[in-house]
């Protein structure tokens, strides 16, 4: 679970200074022309809405992208089904309905090893009523959260005909939504489904770990709302990260279907056997 | 792997993955690899004249250069009209990724189109030249331009034609089968769908590529020259069916050692494979492709090979023959592309497709892309003549 | 040496080939500049994706202009609900420091409808260890309360256990069961 730290006792002339120093930086860029500047030069933390970093060290360093590693980590005894990430993923994004960069699903096991699985409306509406199709008595339910696993061999990399995804030195597995032809050829190669074609720009989409508020010092989103701590990130460079202490530690890590060879980074904790 | 013993047709739930609901690869993709199959069919009846030197093929020969021309020609439409940004096409040619089949796709259909556009002037060349002292106006600016604005029918020359014919042949039959090949991997190299990661895949796409040319030459052929009144070459139609025959053998007996073996074998999820099989794809598969389309076929065919008939029956039965196996080709590449496709990631689930009439990928599309060649055939033949005069009787 | 013809055909070849290198030389213009820079991509791709615009906040961005909430929030067991789930993105309300909408409150059966999201004890998946779950409308009846009910008239939806707690010191009741 992650705490809030208190924010500092605000005065109401506090409150209205920092409206107007808001409002007047706002109107001086809106006056200063944006282009022509190096997209870096967007990172000033005047431009950064005001909030604190959650991931240490980003913002005050120059950042080398050879040199950052993040970690992803899924920890399946804590998820509830709430469906917060879901919903915070497609606000985030603006994500077309019946398309999904990150999902719930919910597993059943009976007596006899049967597994029923299922994932209403992907989870965004959390998990409200259980199933009633079951007839044999249930043995065991959890959830799994599930969103891009950022291969470190990806095959939807490999396959791209035109160079429009990619792996940055990072780590990122982007997409250049200006290049892609929308062949659809990267969707067919992920084997974790977490590709699919948005109806509107017909180019290809997916998760991206919510690389454009890491690289802000900010938490994704699915992260920054999970309720109970199921979704974990940080970077590998921060010791003090709880990622970092469960990477280093003997906890029992999974990825998902290991035998493809696509070398996830993203890891499950408390991942089960019917969990494909 | 485990939880899986009790075999798919125990699970009672049905989970298709959010994201694999939809089928992304609709019957655009099964129209291109019968497209270009049907080149590749097309070009090995020409291989085995001008190449191989079977003479008896010598009245298909030209015709299937122009029928291989005419499919080529109309090769991207279909891809054109997947792509989600058809106006960005040309990414293929400018970044296209060493690591990516898909890629090739531009280079490699250049290439073919440049060496079968040349086999063709080529071999009709002295035809040309004559029709260029015939005409006149912007139809002999077009001659002049086909002939290399050159009148030169001495020996030396058509002796050089013939070396440089056999030299593009020889080229042409690696290029068409990468033309071909290609695609076949495009589906064998996607290691997340185990109804397609399959080496074998490419070989099978190629046999049953030269099957369905071979086919369409046949029905073609003996369609056009009876509906215009002439004779149809016996030996031709003969040489044609056995080479059929072969290869028909080939891409049927591989297809269904793919089935068997992961059958047998049982490994990953092949239970998964089989549940498709057995399941949305009974009757596509097993009664169509296999039961009707393969099956027949291979009676007919046994029919011919050992049985002696006359010659306008066994013309009748060439033209049967063919029609099946067009057919079952396509059938074979609807249930591989679209097929394939039904089987969630999930590995717990099937989703469905369902065809759309108007779409740009729909119905009406697909009949529409697949006459276009025939157009193009039908003015192909008004500049370069199917058959020679002793052809014609 | 050459007859005519041979020439002709020698002057298509090399007409073919210029025609090659020429295309050759328009694919190496028309490839974008920072294409290769890390990869076989387009290294500005990376930078457009930094500037997305950022929709959600984090509580801390909502609470320093809510103090009122902040105090209540950040003392009970809901301090790690994001504030944005219940009420809407950051980027709705605000932006570059000024307010520009107003996020939604919700009210009534849709706070027992948000609440049973995660607190329904019927679906099983729950590890009791992470969160405590009731049934409704078991609850309700067990606490005596109206069926009517909704979550918030006992529990204050930013600090759930705020007046239970005071309303044990009050009368001196402690937890029967729930």
């Amino acid at each position: 679970m992650k705490i809030e730290q208190a924010p500092p006792q605000l005065d109401r002339r506090a409150f209205i200074q920092k409206v107007l120093t808001g409002s007047v930086t706002g109107s001086l860029l809106l006056i200063y022309p944006m282009g022509g500047g190096d997209a870096l030069d967007m990172l000033q933390p005047s431009t950064i809405p005001n909030i604190p970093e959650q991931i240490p060290g980003i913002r005050d360093e120059e950042y080398d992208i050879h040199e950052r590693k993040f970690a992803f980590i899924v920890d399946i005894t804590r998820c509830i089904g709430c469906g917060s990430c879901c919903v915070a993923d497609k606000r985030e994004y603006n994500v077309p309905d019946g398309n999904y960069r990150t999902w719930v699903e919910r597993y059943i096991k009976d007596f006899d090893d049967q597994v029923y699985v299922d994932c209403p409306n992907g989870g965004l509406d959390g998990y409200q009523t259980p199933r009633t199709d079951i007839d044999a008595p249930v043995r065991d339910t959890f959830f799994v959260p599930k969103l891009c696993n950022m291969c470190k061999e990806a095959p939807c990399v490999q396959v791209c005909p035109v160079g429009a995804t990619f792996t940055t030195p990072d780590g990122f597995v982007l997409m250049d939504s200006d290049r892609c032809v929308g062949c659809g050829y990267c969707i067919q190669a992920c084997p974790y489904s977490s590709r699919f074609l948005n109806p509107i720009t017909h180019t290809a989409e997916k998760c991206t770990w919510c690389y454009h508020r890491v690289r802000k010092g900010l938490l994704p989103a699915c992260v920054e709302v999970c309720p109970t701590g199921a979704r974990k990130f940080g970077s590998l460079k921060d010791e003090t990260s709880e990622v970092y202490k469960i990477l280093k530690g003997p906890g029992v890590l999974t990825v998902l279907k290991e035998s493809m060879g696509t070398w996830p980074a993203l890891y499950y904790l408390g991942a089960r056997l019917e969990v494909i | 792997m485990s939880g899986f013993h009790e075999g798919s047709a125990m699970l009672l739930s049905n989970f298709v993955l959010p994201n694999d609901l939809h089928v992304h690869w609709s019957m655009m993709i099964v129209l291109y690899p019968y497209i270009t199959g049907l080149v590749d069919g097309a070009f090995i009846i020409a291989a085995l004249y001008y190449l191989f030197d079977v003479k008896s093929l010598k009245p298909v020969a030209r015709f299937s250069l122009l029928f291989a021309l005419a499919f080529l020609c109309c090769a991207t439409l279909p891809l054109l009209l997947h792509l989600g940004r058809p106006e960005r096409n040309l990414n293929m040619l400018l970044t296209p990724s060493p690591s990516s089949a898909m890629a090739g796709f531009g280079y490699i259909y250049a290439v073919s189109m440049g060496v079968l556009g040349f086999i063709v002037l080529f071999v009709y060349r002295a035809d040309l030249v004559k029709l260029k002292q015939h005409s006149r106006g912007i139809m002999k600016l077009i001659y002049r331009l086909l002939t290399f604005d050159c009148d030169d029918l001495s020996p030396r020359a058509m002796a050089l034609d013939d070396r440089i014919i056999k030299i593009l042949v020889g080229l042409g039959i690696p290029v068409a089968a990468f033309l071909h090949g290609y695609v076949g991997f495009i589906f064998g190299g996607v290691k997340a769908n185990p109804t397609w990661a399959t080496p074998l895949m490419p070989v099978i796409f190629l046999f049953s590529a030269c099957v369905s040319g071979i086919a369409a030459i046949v029905l073609a052929y003996i369609v056009i020259r009876k509906f215009t009144g002439k004779f149809i070459d016996g030996p031709c139609i003969i040489t044609c069916i056995k080479t059929l025959t072969g290869f028909f053998i080939l891409a049927f007996s591989f297809e269904m050692l793919e089935v068997f073996s992961h059958s047998y074998l049982k490994s990953g999820y092949h239970h998964m494979v089989e549940g498709l099989l057995n399941g949305p794809l009974a009757t596509s598969f097993w009664l169509w492709q296999v039961k009707i389309c393969s099956g027949i076929p291979l009676v007919l065919l046994a029919i011919m090979a050992f049985i002696k008939l006359q010659q306008p029956r066994y013309n009748l039965l060439a033209a049967g023959v063919s029609a099946i196996l067009l057919l079952q080709v396509f059938i074979m590449r609807w249930n591989v592309v679209i097929g394939g496709q039904l089987m969630s990631k999930s590995a717990r689930g099937y989703t469905v497709f369902h065809p759309e009439w108007f779409d740009k990928e729909g119905i009406l599309a697909v009949i529409v892309v697949m006459l276009i060649p025939f157009v193009i055939l039908f003015i192909l033949g008004k500049i370069f003549p199917f058959w020679t005069e002793e052809q014609n009787g | 040496m050459f007859s005519n013809y041979e020439f002709r055909l020698i002057i298509t070849v090399v007409i073919i080939g210029i025609a090659t290198g020429m295309g050759f030389v328009v694919k190496a213009q028309l490839t974008p500049d920072s294409f290769g820079t890390y990869g076989h991509y387009r290294a500005d791709a990376i930078d457009e994706e930094i500037l997305r615009p950022i929709r959600h906040g984090t509580n801390t961005s909502c609470l320093k202009c809510h103090p009122y909430e902040a105090a209540i929030h950040l003392k009970g067991r809901h301090q790690t609900i994001s504030c944005e789930f219940c009420h809407g993105t950051y980027a709705d309300h605000v932006d570059n420091g000024k307010k520009i909408g107003t996020l939604p409150v919700k009210k009534n059966t849709e706070i027992t409808t948000l609440c049973l999201r995660c607190h329904n004890t019927e679906i099983k998946a729950r590890s009791q260890a992470v969160i405590k779950t009731v049934a409704m409308p078991e609850h309700l009846e067990s606490q005596k309360v109206k069926v009517t009910h909704t979550c918030n008239q006992c529990h204050h939806v930013h600090a759930p256990l705020k007046y239970i707690n005071r309303a044990k010191q009050i009368t001196g009741i402690t937890e029967s069961e729930s």
